[in-house]
């Protein structure tokens, strides 16, 4: 009989993306038991939200997913402006379904950049953050900031859309589907990549639905569930796209979806930067000087469908100018806790991997 | 107080609310997921300082309908549905943590995000913002909390 001897992975190691303790139980090179420890990122968000105007709330949302923060203020706001009766006009609604659009190739560019280096690649990284670099640019010519761009606001967004980041958009729409086919073939045409991911970490479809998850995991085990198709939000029920599936349920299944999501994400963006209509860009009834007036009451539970999965918000009003409740679904967490399942007897190299293959952001996880 | 009163109503976004009381609610979730709400997407404690309400949000992945369950408990302690869903068993940590829920019945109910001798549960209405809390580490590895009154958040 064998003795298991226990393993901290992390908090600060690289391929944890963030601050991730994993305990592990391990039986030589084979992964008996993990168990992830999380926290260490920990702020409150949701309390911090009770505290604030309804309009100041978008910042905590912006250092949620921090990659692609257009993504969670589109989340926020869908469930804010409900509560709120303020509705966005049309040429708002489409220049934020840009916007989150790009912040998915962002999100899922940066990912995988982390993915390939986590396996050992390196040159893969400098091409993704090529190709990222062209969205950031565009992110500050809209918003004026990179990362954290604070860009859309209650009844519209901050400031519209110039020529240049049209123009700039139009641009990428041209170079990226090259490029995209280059990264591709830079994973899918290595052996060992290949031999790394096919057959590991499988998750089967009932097990996924068990743990909550969503996103590309579970469009990977063979669910057809993507909160744009479900429940059209924003403009997504004008825009002709498809949602990617595997039944494999594996690593290489997973790499293959999220890779199919970015073409799709850049289809959506040629096609609703050819419908962008004109007119205001900001609802008048939510103007600077009313801003913090705004009273809510009742409650909304709103979906979206983030780069990580399904993001619900939650907020319930009392009749007053700060939310009374405010309730943040992330997926990440619900993907990461699948984990416990996944990381049973597989060898310590392919832990890694998978871990990889769930893309997480801690900024959302511990929010 | 307002009593409770179990029954259907309509959210502001049109979504079927049940209403139901404590002692039913599992069976009624349990009920709900034989009938296709398979997908368990949110748990949420709400403190209305004389009760706490719990909201569970269930999605059909065949009906591609949305509903939300709610009950409410008086002395914070509510049946888990950890048996029904994996994906409960973290997420009533997490509203144990945050909010100081008791859920009878779950396996392992220790606390997701904070140390583990944190005092309090900071999204009741009466937790203390003023009083700031620093966690130590004892010889022997174990938290304690000291606190300091100071200026505050």
């Amino acid at each position: 009989m064998s003795e298991w001897v226990d393993l901290n992975v992390g908090p600060h190691h690289p391929s944890t993306h963030g601050v991730l303790r994993l305990k592990v139980k391990l039986d030589g090179e084979i992964v008996r038991e993990v168990e992830p420890v999380i926290g260490y990122l920990h702020r409150n968000a949701e309390k911090l939200c009770e505290n604030t105007f309804f309009c100041d709330n978008l910042i905590y949302f912006d250092r949620m997913d921090y990659v692609g923060a257009p993504g969670m203020e589109v989340g926020y706001l869908e469930a804010a402006e409900k509560l709120l009766g303020i509705f966005p006009p049309e040429r708002a609604v489409w220049i934020r379904t840009i916007m989150a659009e790009l912040s998915r190739i962002a999100s899922h560019l940066i990912w995988l950049a982390a993915f390939g280096l986590e396996l050992g690649m390196l040159t893969p990284f400098f091409y993704c953050f090529d190709l990222r670099e062209k969205i950031m640019t565009m992110f500050v010519e809209a918003s004026g900031s990179r990362l954290l761009t604070n860009y859309c606001s209650i009844g519209g967004v901050y400031q519209d859309f110039n020529e240049k980041v049209i123009a700039e958009i139009e641009e990428f729409l041209r170079v990226s589907p090259k490029k995209i086919e280059e990264i591709n073939s830079l994973f899918i045409k290595n052996d060992i990549f290949i031999s790394r991911n096919k057959g590991i970490g499988v998750l089967d479809k009932e097990t996924a639905i068990e743990y909550g998850v969503t996103g590309h995991m579970l469009r990977a085990s063979g669910v057809e569930y993507d909160v744009r198709k479900a429940e059209p939000y924003l403009a997504y029920s004008q825009l002709n796209f498809e949602i990617p599936t595997s039944t494999k349920g594996d690593n290489l299944a997973r790499y293959i979806v999220r890779v199919e999501e970015i073409r799709q994400s850049v289809k959506i963006i040629s096609q609703a930067v050819k419908k962008l209509p004109e007119g205001p860009f900001f609802n008048p009834k939510a103007k600077k000087s009313m801003m913090i007036r705004l009273r809510g009451d009742g409650e909304v539970y709103a979906r979206t469908e983030s780069s990580k999965g399904e993001f619900g918000v939650y907020i319930v009003g009392d009749g007053g100018v700060k939310p009374y409740r405010v309730r943040v679904r992330s997926p990440s967490l619900r993907n990461l806790s699948v984990m416990r399942e996944l990381g049973k007897n597989v060898m310590i190299a392919d832990l890694v991997s998978i871990l990889g293959t769930t893309d997480l952001v801690f900024g959302e996880i511990d929010r | 107080m307002v009593e409770f009163q179990p029954g259907e109503e309509r959210g502001k976004d049109g979504r079927r609310i049940i209403k139901v009381r404590k002692e039913n609610l599992f069976e009624t979730l349990k009920r709900l997921k034989s009938e296709g709400y398979i997908h368990l997407s949110l748990i949420t404690g709400v403190d209305r300082k004389d009760y706490l309400e719990v909201v569970y949000h269930l999605h059909s992945l065949e009906k591609n309908e949305y509903i939300s369950v709610k009950t409410v408990t008086y002395n914070g302690v509510v049946p888990s549905v950890t048996p029904l869903w994996k994906s409960a068993d973290w997420e009533e940590r997490e509203e144990y943590d945050l909010m100081g829920i008791k859920f009878e019945g779950h396996p392992n109910l220790k606390r997701l995000f904070l140390p583990e001798n944190w005092v309090g549960h900071p999204l009741r209405k009466d937790y203390d913002l003023k009083n700031v809390q620093y966690i130590n580490v004892d010889e022997d590895g174990e938290d304690y909390a000291t606190f300091d009154q100071g200026d505050g958040w």
